[in-house]
């Protein structure tokens, strides 16, 4: 029970509880069996999609107030990597070890295969294309394969990547991929076939997880994060590279008194707030922070978590932030102890926890 | 006595340049005045830190070289120490103050280093039973202070009756769900107005028109004509009827994920869902109802037999060989290759020392963890054989299969 103990201020003090007890984030119920590999709330309505290692994609109702109720859950072969949303929240895709990118259709129930790959599919995503959607799904294969039409196997496009997929994130028309080697690609999608921009990341470890900014200017850039606990803003256009800096994060003192930061920890996943364009940060050493790229300031720490900050989502308004507490094998196998934790928290977001800064 | 006349000899005194002051607030001002002051501009900063960063953020400055500290002792000028007034100063240098002190002060050695050892104020005497329950009561007290509120709180949600109470009586700690009793008489879904004065509800109304216990309105974004997306509340989600039957209702209830806890009305398990365990009232989370899941539904790749003992595979065994005892794998070994061995990665050098967690610079953790046998997906093909060997798993897979077709 130390995480309840500890203080991670989330609504405003004075509820008809305690203040103490009201400033905790809520926990979902029924979490998955095994860790946590994504999450992602409808775009809709406050439905949370879970992805776990233990095959299997459950999918949880969010009331007002916080509590949870598990929905449905369907299984892939082999531990789920990704799980997203269609935009009019019907349908749910997820990506899985088992190579395969599959379909669950809320209206039905129904599970179904809607994408293949040669090696564990790590990333799929919506995307939102005016008039209509295509499901993206990158994978260890290097490639991006674009389905358009669910209802056949072959994909609409398919994108040679130099490496292995480890990341993209797409907000229509930009989407960008993070790959194994360093190697970042920048695609325009109204012509998904050819790289608008390829580069070598600004960071010179492994590339983590990429996020593109959302509000505006709509599409001018993402953020990348490392396994070396650094955070780069990147800018698409030469023109804004200036703007263009990174910074440290999730790193640890060895010695309390020391403040050498020599623990470094890596970055498990961005979110970018769907309204106010700041963004969170989360890694392996079990803390969040969210940031405003504009005003380079950091807006809240969360408390340390007992474990590893696997992901992290907001929901469509960005008033609710889902973060899961569960192991990332940051460690390797022998990290994996048996009662470390696997949980799913719900923080509600204050709004001067979000905003932007004022630039000094 | 010793404490006021060690005070007396050992004024505050400034690191930098072992000057003595009147008291720490004086010190505080010479510091700030004579080696915290930025040289580029008049800003004076509280810190050596503070100058550092100011310095480096301002007036853009790299770190290598920070102009020293101004007026300060040779081996003193450095940002490493933080001192902010007397605190920060380290040991040695405290010590070998004191002891220069007392040679100047003409004392005998060690008589301001040693203030006499002051007797610590611990009883020793063991607690009473009556005290100890008067301990627990405060305790408990303190701990539970919310505690009516708790009990209140389950009543007065109107959309759900908490079934288990007892998830959250569970003193002493008050339990974590109900961190936001809705207020009491409030019709369902609407947001409680006045829990959170001075700030917007954190969480928002659910869907406008959209209350719990009615069936989604039309705003609900849904092909026209279609099935509402989720079963209304008040409905069982889980209705009856073996799975895979013709119109098989939306989610059925794999076993394992029966929903424990709080189960609010009619979203318990009918009866008679085969592979179900009733919710058990006290368990909130079916750790142990998964068990039995996640056994019965062995990693793909594990063949009869062999889908044990790779699980508890010993830490000290690299996760990347595979296991040598599995010849019913054949098909692809969990191995990571790279795809290109020339353009193998290599970290760059630390300009410090550093503690990198992951330090892999070919492979992402998701990708060592995918080939460990408890993981590891080998094929379609391996499916088979191991739903011959758990039941479970067979009538779920079968299931699949027809959503193939």
């Amino acid at each position: 029970m130390s995480f309840f103990s500890g203080t991670s201020s989330t609504t405003v003090a004075g509820t008809a509880n305690t203040s103490s007890a009201a400033e905790k984030d809520v926990e979902v119920v029924e979490p998955p069996s095994d860790s946590i590999s994504s999450l992602s709330f409808s775009g809709q309505a406050d439905y949370l999609a879970v992805g776990s290692w233990d095959n299997s994609v459950r999918i949880y109702e969010v009331n007002p107030n916080g509590q949870t109720q598990g929905k449905a859950m369907y299984q892939h072969q082999g531990p789920v990597l990704d799980v997203c949303w269609n935009k009019e929240g019907t349908k749910i895709f997820s990506g899985g070890a088992d190579n395969a990118g599959r379909m669950f259709d809320v209206t039905t129930g129904q599970a179904a295969q809607v994408a293949q790959h040669d090696a564990p599919v790590k990333v799929a995503a919506w995307v939102d294309v005016p008039g209509a959607g295509i499901l993206a799904t990158g994978s260890w294969d290097k490639t991006i394969k674009q389905y358009w039409d669910l209802r056949t196997p072959n994909p609409v496009a398919t994108v040679q990547l130099p490496e292995r997929c480890y990341t993209f994130d797409i907000q229509y028309p930009l989407m960008v991929v993070g790959t194994a080697e360093r190697h970042i690609q920048i695609f325009n999608l109204s012509n998904p076939n050819t790289a608008y921009k390829t580069m070598t990341s600004p960071l010179k470890w492994q590339t983590r997880v990429i996020s593109c900014f959302t509000g505006s200017p709509a599409n001018s850039g993402f953020a990348v994060g490392s396994v070396e606990g650094r955070v780069a803003i990147q800018y698409v256009e030469d023109k804004d590279s200036q703007n263009n800096f990174s910074f440290k994060c999730h790193r640890r003192d060895s010695t309390p008194n020391s403040k050498d930061q020599a623990l470094v920890y890596s970055v498990n996943d961005i979110s970018f707030h769907p309204v106010h364009g700041t963004f969170s940060t989360c890694g392996s050493d079990g803390t969040i922070h969210f940031w405003d790229k504009d005003a380079r300031t950091r807006l809240k720490s969360f408390d340390p978590a007992p474990g590893p900050i696997a992901t992290t989502a907001f929901n469509r308004t960005g008033n609710i932030f889902a973060y899961a507490v569960s192991y990332d094998w940051s460690k390797g196998h022998s990290g994996m102890t048996p009662g470390a934790p696997n949980k799913i928290m719900l923080h509600s977001c204050k709004d001067d926890e979000v905003r932007k800064r004022q630039r000094k | 006595m010793a404490k006021k006349k060690n005070k007396q000899l050992i004024r505050p005194w400034c690191w930098y340049c072992e000057r003595e002051f009147e008291d720490e607030k004086v010190l505080m001002q010479h510091q700030k005045a004579k080696h915290f002051k930025c040289g580029m501009c008049p800003r004076r900063l509280n810190t050596a830190g503070g100058l550092a960063v100011h310095i480096q953020q301002v007036h853009k400055l790299e770190p290598d070289n920070l102009p020293r500290i101004e007026n300060a002792l040779p081996g003193r000028d450095g940002y490493e120490v933080e001192i902010f007034g007397m605190q920060g100063i380290p040991a040695p240098d405290v010590a070998d103050y004191k002891r220069r002190k007392e040679i100047e002060l003409g004392l005998a050695a060690g008589t301001i280093s040693q203030p006499q050892p002051k007797r610590a104020k611990i009883e020793n005497r063991p607690i009473s039973e009556d005290d100890l329950r008067r301990q627990l009561e405060e305790h408990k007290a303190l701990m539970g202070l919310n505690q009516p509120e708790n009990s209140a709180a389950p009543e007065s949600s109107s959309g759900a009756v908490y079934g288990a109470p007892q998830t959250y009586a569970a003193p002493p700690a008050p339990a974590a769900p109900p961190v936001m009793p809705p207020p009491v008489m409030l019709p369902p879904g609407v947001p409680p107005p006045g829990a959170f004065p001075g700030g917007p509800p954190p969480f928002p109304p659910f869907m406008p028109g959209f209350p719990p216990g009615g069936p989604p309105p039309p705003g609900f974004p849904l092909p026209p004509g279609a099935v509402p997306p989720f079963p209304p509340v008040g409905m069982p989600p889980f209705p009856p009827g073996p799975p895979g039957a013709p119109g098989r209702p939306p989610f059925p209830p794999p076993s394992g994920f029966v929903p424990g806890g709080l189960p609010p009305p009619g979203f318990g398990l009918p009866p008679g869902v085969p592979g179900a365990s009733p919710p058990r009232p006290g368990a909130p989370h079916f750790v142990p109802a998964q068990m039995p899941q996640n056994q019965a539904s062995p990693p793909p790749s594990s063949t009869p037999g062999t889908s044990h003992p790779p699980t508890p595979a010993p830490p000290s065994q690299q996760p990347a060989k595979p296991e040598p005892a599995r010849p019913q794998v054949p098909v692809r070994q969990p191995k990571l290759i790279l795809p290109n061995p020339s353009l193998a990665q290599t970290n760059p050098e630390f300009k410090k020392p550093t503690a990198l967690k992951v330090k892999d610079a070919n492979f992402s953790p998701e990708e060592r963890r995918a080939i460990h046998p408890k993981y590891f997906y080998s094929g379609v093909d391996t499916s088979q054989p191991s739903s011959n060997h758990a039941e479970e798993p067979r009538g779920k897979k079968r299931a699949r299969a027809e959503d193939f077709l």
